[in-house]
């Protein structure tokens, strides 16, 4: 993984103290808290309901074991036991104090981290794949990537206030886990017909209150021109992208108003200006930062093929669990392991800080010392011999951390809501809660198969509703909460948005209705390997709605 | 009270502030007025708000003595590109000042982008420009328009060039 050379450590320690100094001079009036605001958001600092938060970037969810530790370290010392992974491989803490602010970041820039741009209306935290550097179908890994732009983008001076927030995502395979097409920058690394590599850009996708797919301006960008493509797209953005209201400001709406083909044409002539310039990348760059993603020295380690089996066959909770959470490595001896965040009946995304510290542990021991945060809002562990699975396996089992459920019906997605967040309308949490214990019984929701459940409790849609097979969205109406439900929504190549379903339901009768959902979907699949998604574009959304509403109908 | 600021300290009796030109003094002009204005002779400088299309200036530009690009609010940072766009397309030379909402934290990113003249009416503002305590990082992860040398390890990268 990436290391700082002097130049980021220098860099980190400076913005440390510039915000120190912008703290000092909010605190002694200087500073107007209107003008304070951007400037905190910039660093990661927001005020909540109860607290400040902080959001800590994780760049493209990779971390170390000592970086998890430093992370835990902050959950015991300055909040209150733990940490939330977010769904932009990021973590938040609830409740710091503004005072300590600095002391966090100097112990996060300790080891190599910090909160830059982690909100605001600046480019935010690169995301990625979270299998990068490991999985077998991968063109090549996009963190290097993903570096390149977190380092260009870190305090641009052109594009420090555009008119909100920016979030662009990478992913190096045909099998989109990094959910390109809802993010205003989409880059999905391929291969030209003469082997070169570069990228698919796409542009103005985005979640809230307008769900909108991407679309794509550039089919193959070569990688030298990363940097003069997407200055090009932000410079156009910048000038013209909406500021007269915040809910139109997105790039998604610039694209949707003028036009993709118009849009591109501008982004291109102004691309014709920068293609040949300074930010053109030499391949012995690109070349450098690959080498700090070189992957693990992997021995081989064939043994562990024969001690699966039989473990397999003598443990049931460890063969679910390897058929969970463990997924194919390029290497045959090795595998990647999801390590869920989402015990049942527990809060999507939470971690304590013993359960880092775990984490960091079993990182060290069995994984080349690498972690992964998944927008999904698990971890990874990219590297385990096959022959480690069992010993990982029971020591995550000793600290509630081998859910078998990666990818089933409680491997919800969440944002905090209304019990953290200064946006909601309604809780998230509960809702979330509920479902994973009505679900809870892993042979049902093996037999359930693939679902994704995703569930916000506002309409800025951080908990993207609008991507889960089944999306839930919590409103307020008339002073209370009522939960809208959507059917279809995914987040992958095959994006979609999900449609709305007919009328809310309150928060008691929300869980019978993903239940009923559920049964319906159980009745009409073809079979087991039709999963619900699948199912849903086959059949569409009438059985759903006669399921949930006609008995209702009937009874009025 | 509204100084003009540049990295050599404040400015005194500059022409230029706006709304104190005198009738038959300099003139700061909208952008449709200074493309009219071109036509005589008299010295001018240009006020640009945040939608107009600095490109428009081009076939002028050569006779504009200041560019003024206005931030209407701390928010609106589309002044940066703007001056980007003269500087670096343009290949605009002359003074291009900052008015409208200038705040400390933008002055250093408004100096990268190609400013070097600034009208700040923000008091504790002005106390931290005159004392040359500017909360800028001296590190650059990319190129812009400021004079900067180039940084260790990567294309990309800058470092500022500190005067004095």
């Amino acid at each position: 993984m990436y290391r700082y050379d002097e130049f980021d450590h220098a860099f980190v320690a400076a913005r440390v103290s510039q915000f120190s100094d912008q703290v000092e001079r909010r605190l002694s009036g200087d500073i107007s808290e209107d003008a304070f605001k951007p400037l905190r958001l910039m660093n990661g600092v927001y005020l909540q309901l109860h607290a400040y938060m902080l959001r800590v970037a994780v760049p493209y969810g990779t971390l170390n074991g000592r970086q998890m530790r430093k992370l835990a370290h902050i959950a015991r010392v300055y909040d209150r036991g733990y940490g939330h992974f977010t769904t932009r491989q990021n973590i938040q803490y609830n409740w710091p104090a503004l005072s300590d602010m600095p002391a966090i970041l100097n112990e996060l820039a300790e080891v190599e981290m910090h909160a830059i741009q982690t909100s605001g209306n600046c480019i935010r935290n690169v995301t990625a794949d979270h299998f990068a550097g490991a999985a077998a179908d991968e063109v090549a890994d996009p963190r290097p990537y993903a570096e390149i732009l977190r380092q260009w983008s870190s305090v641009h001076p052109e594009f420090s206030f555009l008119p909100r927030k920016f979030k662009i995502a990478v992913t190096g395979s045909d099998r989109d886990r990094a959910a390109i097409q809802v993010h205003d920058i989409g880059l999905q690394l391929k291969k030209d017909d003469q082997g070169r590599l570069g990228f698919a850009v796409w542009i103005g996708g985005g979640q809230g209150r307008t769900p909108i797919l991407a679309k794509k301006v550039k089919d193959f960008l070569p990688e030298a021109d990363l940097l003069t493509y997407t200055t090009a797209i932000m410079r156009v953005y910048n000038l013209h992208g909406r500021r007269d209201n915040k809910y139109k400001a997105r790039i998604k709406i610039l694209v949707h108003e003028t036009g993709v083909e118009k849009l591109s044409q501008e982004i291109e002539a102004e691309w014709l200006h920068l293609k040949d310039g300074e930010l053109k990348l030499p391949a012995a760059d690109i070349a450098a930062i690959n080498a700090y993603f070189a992957p693990p020295e992997l021995a081989a380690r064939a043994e562990g093929w024969g001690e699966l089996a039989a473990w397999k066959k003598s443990d049931p909770g460890f063969a679910s669990w390897v058929g969970r959470n463990v997924a194919p490595h390029r290497h045959p001896d090795y595998a990647m392991v999801t390590i869920s965040l989402k015990p049942i009946g527990g809060i999507p995304g939470d971690a304590s800080a013993d359960q880092m510290d775990a984490v960091a542990k079993l990182a060290e021991e069995f994984g080349h010392d690498e972690i992964r945060v998944t927008h999904e809002q698990n971890l990874v562990l990219p590297h385990v011999a096959l022959a480690d699975l069992e010993p990982l396996y029971r020591a995550l089992l000793a600290d509630g951390l081998a859910t078998a459920n990666a990818g089933l019906i409680t491997d919800i997605i969440a944002c905090p809501g209304l019990d953290y967040c200064a946006l909601a309308n309604a809780r998230s949490i509960p809702v979330a809660q509920e479902i994973s214990n009505r679900f809870g019984d892993l042979k049902r929701q093996a037999d359930i198969g693939d679902l994704k459940i995703k569930i916000s409790g506002c309409i800025n849609a951080c908990g993207h509703h609008h991507v889960g097979h089944i999306g839930i969205l919590g409103v307020e109406k008339k002073g209370a909460e009522l939960y809208q439900i959507s059917l279809g929504g995914s987040g992958d190549e095959n994006a979609s948005i999900g449609e709305i379903i007919g009328r809310g339901f309150e928060p008691d009768r929300i869980t019978d209705a993903i239940e009923t959902i559920v049964d319906t979907y159980l009745a009409n699949r073809t079979g087991a390997d039709e999963i619900f998604i699948e199912c849903y574009r086959r059949i569409g959304a009438e059985p759903f709605k006669t399921a949930l509403y006609s008995s209702e109908a009937e009874a009025a | 009270m509204t100084v003009i600021w540049t990295q050599d300290g404040i400015v005194e009796n500059d022409p230029w502030v706006s709304g104190s030109a005198a009738e038959d003094g300099p003139k700061l002009l909208p952008l449709a007025e200074a493309l009219d204005h071109a036509q005589d002779n008299a010295a001018f400088g240009v006020v640009l708000q945040p939608a107009d299309d600095v490109r428009a200036l081009a076939p002028i530009l050569d006779r504009v003595e200041i560019v003024a690009v206005t931030f209407p609010a701390f928010s609106d940072g589309r002044g940066f590109s703007q001056a980007m766009l003269l500087r670096t397309r343009l290949g605009y030379k002359g003074t291009l000042r900052a008015v409208g909402t200038v705040l400390l934290d933008q002055v250093p990113l408004m100096l990268r982008t190609g400013f070097d003249s600034f009208e700040v009416d923000h008091a504790p503002t002005i106390q931290r420009l005159v004392e040359k305590r500017l909360p800028g990082i001296d590190l650059h992860y990319q190129p812009a328009a400021d004079k900067t040398a180039d940084g260790p390890g990567y294309s990309w990268r800058r470092t500022a060039i500190l005067n004095g």
